[in-house]
């Protein structure tokens, strides 16, 4: 990196941008209630203020610009009144706006901010007896026209600043289309911030190597751009990213959704990797910092040398890339209704969900079943009961079917603010006249499964020492649970430490592990339609639920467990994601693989990692990075559906513990993203240590 | 069937040969070299590791079908990337009538035998009969100084040495680099030497001392007592080897 990337990276880091933010957000509550505008034109109005009260910031050393000066509250279009009247007896997802979503940029970029207003107005003619349509498209517009003239501030502050560059990109972008690679990164930086900026949050970057390659194509052809300068560009990208997303906090900082996804399959199913797939993984590498979090669609015959380049970014301990395996992801999709041109051209949302860019109104996070919960009830009332095995698993399934109707009942209650700017940029909203708000071509429900190796490992224990060797008693185990295990100190031991246990590739555990799951994907798959005209997909992801799901959260929908029969004490968290139960002993990650290898992916797909921890110590001599990349076309080849590698220094990781000053720049993964490890909460720095306690070296 | 006593089986091993690899680890070893660093590797009995973190019992028997099985769970990884299982030590050569079963029961699986050498001659072509490669350990080439620092000479060393270049199996020498004892011009032009020419040599890595090596000696009951100066930079000199044709790498 040179020297103004350099600069460019330190600023961000510090937080220089903080100096130019407004101390207070707008308030134009007065204003629109005295109008009395509908929603949709309260939220049209909210995005044309917002982008008024932006003040242009042109730092000198920016090729690329946009800094957010408004704070990180965003204004509100009703009272709390309104509101409430508004949402009485709705589901409320999260904070309220769409997100987790990734638009269809390339769409946007290459035909510009006009073509989608010519689009509206046209629409405009043709629905005047549709006030419902008209008011969209009348929003629509008043949205557009209120980023371009942002965008005209930005030329007009360019053009002070002597900055003739930047006027000639201003002028052209994101109000036409974009022409160069610079034309193209500027526009995407300002329309991602924008999405930002009025409330929409977790907003990925989709399939970025696919939709940037051609404009940077054609400036490699046309000679404006040589490699060089594109890595600059790129690299000043990829760190404006990490510029204003102090104000996107999300459950924890750095959970910011600011995701890409390189690599895969074009439409018809060719390898679609290209020179930008590799400066990405390149420019990433050297940038190091917490964004954009990269995902690299694999097949099982991806060629280690892209591997390898990838394992250079688990090695400086990203926590990235994050791989998806399109052998096994694109034909799920489409076996659950989505069609083949879309299923290859899908992207990983802010976490690991997969979603069609631009294609779908999916909320791919309604909540998380808890395998530990279900299994926990079940055991105790089938135990009391006098039960065998067969009988608890009944039980098990009956919770299980319960939790996912209450989650997917609570969901089919939805409501999403009107979003009149996010749908212009969306495939069909504009040509179909249609809020995003009220669904696009795939509207289906993703719910995570959370402690899956904790849960499967409890029925192993009971299936081990309550039915075959007799050696525990049913009320001894149901006394330990309720005792948090004080006094039963050697049963926890033997629950803990004896019994058979995922991820060991044994079949005596793994085969729970792969009825939970089966029990999980006919719940979703019997509770059918909902009436927002989607499904539910059953994931195997944990995100925060590893601890919310333990400890308890505020307003969680989801049920808590206390003590449970595999010897993890009350509050304990479960392991994230795909992971065995923390603390196992564990023979290595090709015994991890086997055992989750044998999840049924095809009926599993709303995402969920399997999350290994590598000890940097294996990347100490020159073949290393090449076996690492080989572990991860194992991965592939064996038929698993998404990984998560992670390589840190446990003692790196405990001094920062103790001297955060020391470590500002250490950046570990967390659940579904990477973050800096001094701006986690102590109980996710804990997790994240005694993770890699038990690291493979 | 036979049973063998293992102490450790280390997946995604990448450091003990081609391609991504399981490692066995046999427990028993005829030598005690003052460097080792698996003490717990050198007794042939199960025994019991002290840590201030609590005990733990090191050496676990296995039948060979147990072990064949597990390793044959893994075969489709191992073929798929290049890699097999290694079987390392201690020392497998003490334990070859069991490997060679496992091996048998095996699914086309590549073999690395990792050995200091020291062990039956009958043995040792039995076992090479059914192995892909061989990494072959080379201390020291004067006997007194082998007696020395290993506790034992190294005259049967040399000859399967003799016995492993006519068994027509690739090999690798391996030559720890312990400051001022095996690092030594003379020691490594010995060792160039007798191995150049030698039928089925692909090359010789050498191994620079591991500091840790004394970590577990306290936990296994041991003394950790290194007649050396363990910080002593090691010289590595690479040219003995490459003036003799010898190709050589340092790992
Ligand atoms: S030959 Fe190997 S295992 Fe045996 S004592 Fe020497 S270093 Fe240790």
């Amino acid at each position: 990196m040179n020297e103004r990337l350099k600069r460019l990276k330190v600023k961000a880091r510090d937080l220089d941008q903080k100096s130019y933010r407004q101390s207070q957000p707008l308030n134009i509550l007065s204003d629109i209630n005295a109008q009395n505008l509908t929603w949709m034109r309260r939220m049209a109005h909210l995005t044309a203020r917002q982008c008024q009260a932006e003040v242009p910031i042109i730092d000198p050393d920016e090729q690329i610009v946009f800094t957010r000066t408004l704070p990180a509250e965003i204004p509100e279009v009703y009272t709390p009144e309104q509101w409430q009247e508004l949402t009485t007896g709705r589901t409320i997802h999260e904070s309220g706006p769409i997100n987790n979503l990734s638009p269809d940029w390339g769409m946007v970029l290459s035909q510009g901010l006009l073509e989608q207003k010519q689009i509206a107005l046209d629409g405009v003619m043709n629905c005047q007896n549709d006030p419902e349509k008209l008011d969209f498209y009348e929003s629509a517009i008043i949205t557009i026209d209120s980023v371009i003239e942002l965008a005209n501030r930005y030329a007009k502050e360019a053009r002070r600043q002597n900055r003739m560059d930047l006027v000639e990109v201003l002028q052209q972008v994101p109000a036409r289309p974009a022409q160069t690679f610079r034309e193209a990164l500027q526009s995407l930086r300002l329309l991602h911030s924008v999405t930002h900026l009025i409330g929409h949050y977790q907003i990925g970057l989709g399939r970025f190597d696919q939709f940037m390659w051609p404009y940077l194509r054609s400036d490699l052809h046309e000679g404006r751009l040589d490699m060089e300068q594109a890595y600059d560009l790129l690299a000043e990208f990829f760190i404006s990213l990490n510029k204003d997303s102090d104000l996107y906090p999300g459950v924890q900082q750095g959970d910011n959704g600011q995701t890409i996804t390189l690599g895969g399959v074009d439409q018809n199913g060719q390898t679609a990797v290209n020179e930008l797939t590799r400066l990405c993984l390149r420019v990433s590498r050297d940038v190091s910092m917490i964004d954009p979090k990269i995902n690299l669609r694999i097949t099982a015959d991806t060629d280690l040398e892209l591997l390898s380049l990838a394992t250079e970014l688990t090695r400086k301990g990203l926590g990235f890339p994050q791989y998806s395996n399109d052998d096994v992801v694109i034909p799920a999709l489409v076996k659950h209704g989505y069609s083949l041109e879309d299923a290859r051209d899908y992207a990983v949302a802010a976490c690991w969900e997969f979603i069609i860019p631009g294609k779908g109104m999916e909320v791919v996070n309604i909540g998380a079943l808890s395998f530990p919960a279900a299994v926990d009830r079940a055991l105790r009332d089938g135990l009391l009961a006098g039960e065998e095995m067969a009988g608890i698993l009944d039980r098990v399934r009956t919770e299980i079917e319960y939790q996912v109707n209450h989650l997917a009942q609570t969901y089919e209650k939805l409501i999403l603010p009107p979003a009149p700017f996010f749908s212009v940029l969306m495939s069909d909203c504009l040509s179909e006249g249609k809020d995003l708000s009220k669904g696009a071509k795939y509207n289906n429900f993703g719910i995570h499964g959370a402690g899956s190796a904790n849960a499967a490992d409890a029925l192993a224990a009971v299936q081990e020492f309550v039915f075959n060797q007799r050696s525990i008693k049913p009320e001894d185990l149901i006394a330990a649970l309720d005792q948090d295990f004080q006094g039963w100190e050697d049963l926890r031991v033997t629950l803990a430490g004896k019994a058979p246990k995922v991820g060991n590739d044994d079949d005596r555990a793994d085969t729970f592990l792969v009825t939970l799951f089966n029990m999980f994907a006919d719940a979703c798959e019997a509770y059918g339609t909902t009436t927002l005209g989607g499904i539910i997909r059953p994931g195997s992801a944990t995100a925060m639920y590893y601890i919310w799901l333990t400890q308890g959260f505020e307003d969680m929908r989801e049920p808590i467990v206390g003590a449970t029969a595999e010897g993890r004490q009350s509050g304990k968290p479960f392991g994230a994601n795909l992971a065995p139960t923390q603390g196992v002993q564990i023979r290595g990650p090709f015994s991890v693989l086997l055992s989750f290898a044998k999840i049924d992916y095809q009926r599993i797909y709303n995402g969920g990692p399997i999350t290994i921890e590598i000890s940097d110590s294996v990347f100490r001599d020159r073949d290393s990075i090449q076996k690492v990349a080989m572990l991860v076309r194992t991965f592939a080849q064996q038929g698993c559906q998404q990984l998560q590698l992670n390589s840190m220094n446990l003692e790196t990781m405990l001094d920062a513990r103790a001297h955060p000053e020391n470590h500002k720049n250490l950046i570990v993964r967390v659940w579904g993203w990477s973050g800096y490890f001094c701006e986690l909460t102590p109980e996710y720095q804990d997790q994240i240590i005694a993770r890699h306690i038990y690291a493979f070296d | 069937m036979r049973r063998g006593l293992i102490f450790d089986i280390k997946e995604f091993a990448i450091h003990d040969g081609p391609g991504i690899r399981t490692t066995v680890f046999l427990k028993g070893c005829p030598l005690a070299c003052m460097w080792c660093h698996n003490p717990e590797g050198q007794s042939a009995t199960p025994q019991i590791l002290r840590n201030p973190g609590g005990e733990r019992l090191v050496g676990e028997y296995i039948t060979s079908d147990d072990l064949a099985g597990r390793l044959n769970r893994q075969a489709k990884i191992f073929k798929q990337n290049g890699g097999g299982v290694t079987f390392s030590g201690g020392e497998p050569l003490m334990q070859s009538a069991f490997i060679a079963e496992v091996i048998t029961l095996l699914d086309d699986i590549h073999v690395l035998l990792d050995t200091c050498g020291y062990g039956s001659s009958d043995d040792f072509r039995h076992l090479l009969k059914k192995v892909d490669l061989v990494y072959y350990d080379l201390k020291l080439m004067d006997p007194e100084l082998h007696q020395k620092f290993t506790g034992r000479d190294n005259s049967l060393i040399l000859e399967n040495l003799t016995v492993l270049s006519q068994s027509g199996v690739p090999f690798v020498i391996r030559v720890p680099l312990i400051p001022t004892i095996t690092d030594t011009t003379e020691n490594l032009s010995r060792i160039a030497n007798r191995i150049q020419n030698l039928p089925g040599l692909v090359k010789v890595d050498l191994l620079p001392y591991n500091q840790s090596a004394g970590a577990k000696y306290e936990a296994a009951g041991m003394r950790w007592q290194p007649d050396y100066d363990e910080k002593k930079p090691v010289t590595a000199n690479l040219k003995i080897f490459t003036d003799l044709g010898i190709n050589v790498g340092v790992k």
